[in-house]
């Protein structure tokens, strides 16, 4: 039930947050400010969750080069900075993790 | 847009089943909310037991970008009525959203413009819905050993590279990246929410402090 409630809940959200200024809330009545912190959203949002799949994939944090998923996880973005593909992640990254757990046996 | 997307659909749809929702659950998650980083953090977040209000209050801050994008669509589409304003928006996705303003934004005479875009996003909502579909068809049948959870991290590291453009934006990432992992001890995977708002506070900040 609280799975269904949860589901809803972030349907509407989403919806109303896509819907905010196109509906209901003139653009220009809105403060600088805060379309300037709007901006910062996707690079904060995207690295919050980026960050605790590589540094800490079993739960606690392993900054060490025995942790593959934060080696591949460099690898892929130093690749990916250079490559503009939307593949190029995927492409690179599942292998280069299949390979270091095949090295650390 | 479509070939790009189509991996990541797939990865989101396998999450469903994986974190515990049914095949129902995960279908309906992704046919109302339509958005491929909302779906993956309502299952991290419901695989972990965190309770509805903590789970819509993650999925609306992942979401908040939106709200950037409703406001740059917005004076575009001013002139269509209500409801077709209403299903513009319910389409709109970061794929779209660019495509949706080039193309109103665009000389000559706009009308019936809208339904070149309802139909570009509606085109996009179906195979989006169909990549999630077989995604949640196939994920019960991936072994363990292939680790495709890290597949969703990756998509992640492929939707961040490309908005690390100016230092400002660098600044917010590595901000919200230490919070992440600093704040890690919080229930609910909380530190999302914290790490987010330092790292847009983080990006505000540098760039004030830049200019000045």
């Amino acid at each position: 039930m609280s799975t269904w409630l949860a589901i809803v809940g972030v349907a509407a959200a989403t919806f109303l947050l896509r819907a905010s200024f196109i509906l209901f809330v003139d653009p220009h009545k809105f403060p600088r400010a805060f379309r300037r912190a709007l901006l910062f959203v996707p690079p904060a949002v995207l690295a919050a969750i980026v960050a605790p799949g590589l540094a800490m994939p079993h739960g606690a944090l392993e900054l060490t080069l025995g942790n593959a998923r934060l080696v591949a996880g460099i690898v892929t973005v130093a690749v990916a900075s250079r490559v503009r593909h939307p593949l190029v992640a995927i492409a690179v990254g599942m292998p280069s993790l299949w390979l270091l757990q095949w090295l650390m046996g | 847009m479509l070939v790009g997307t189509m991996p990541f659909g797939l990865v989101v749809g396998v999450a469903g089943p994986a974190s515990g929702l049914t095949a129902a659950q995960s279908m309906a998650l992704s046919v109302l909310s339509f958005s491929g980083i909302a779906q993956l953090i309502v299952c991290q977040l419901l695989a972990v037991g965190s309770p509805p209000l903590v789970t819509v209050l993650a999925g609306s801050v992942v979401s908040l970008r939106f709200v950037m994008y409703s406001a740059a669509v917005s004076p575009h589409i001013a002139h269509l009525d209500r409801r077709m304003r209403a299903l513009i928006a319910f389409l709109m996705v970061d794929q779209s959203f660019a495509m949706t303003t080039r193309h109103f934004g665009a000389p000559g005479d706009r009308t019936n413009r809208e339904w070149h875009t309802l139909g570009a996003c509606t085109t996009f909502y179906v195979s989006w819905q169909l990549s999630v579909a077989v995604g949640i068809a196939v994920g019960a049948q991936v072994p363990a050993s292939w680790s495709l959870d890290f597949a969703v991290v990756l998509t992640f590291i492929s939707l961040l590279v490309p908005v690390l453009r100016k230092r400002a934006d660098l600044a917010a990432a590595l901000v919200a990246c230490a919070v992440a992992l600093a704040a890690a001890g919080l229930p609910y995977r909380l530190s999302l929410v914290v790490a987010s708002i330092a790292g847009i506070g983080a990006g505000v900040a540098f760039e004030a402090w830049r200019k000045s």
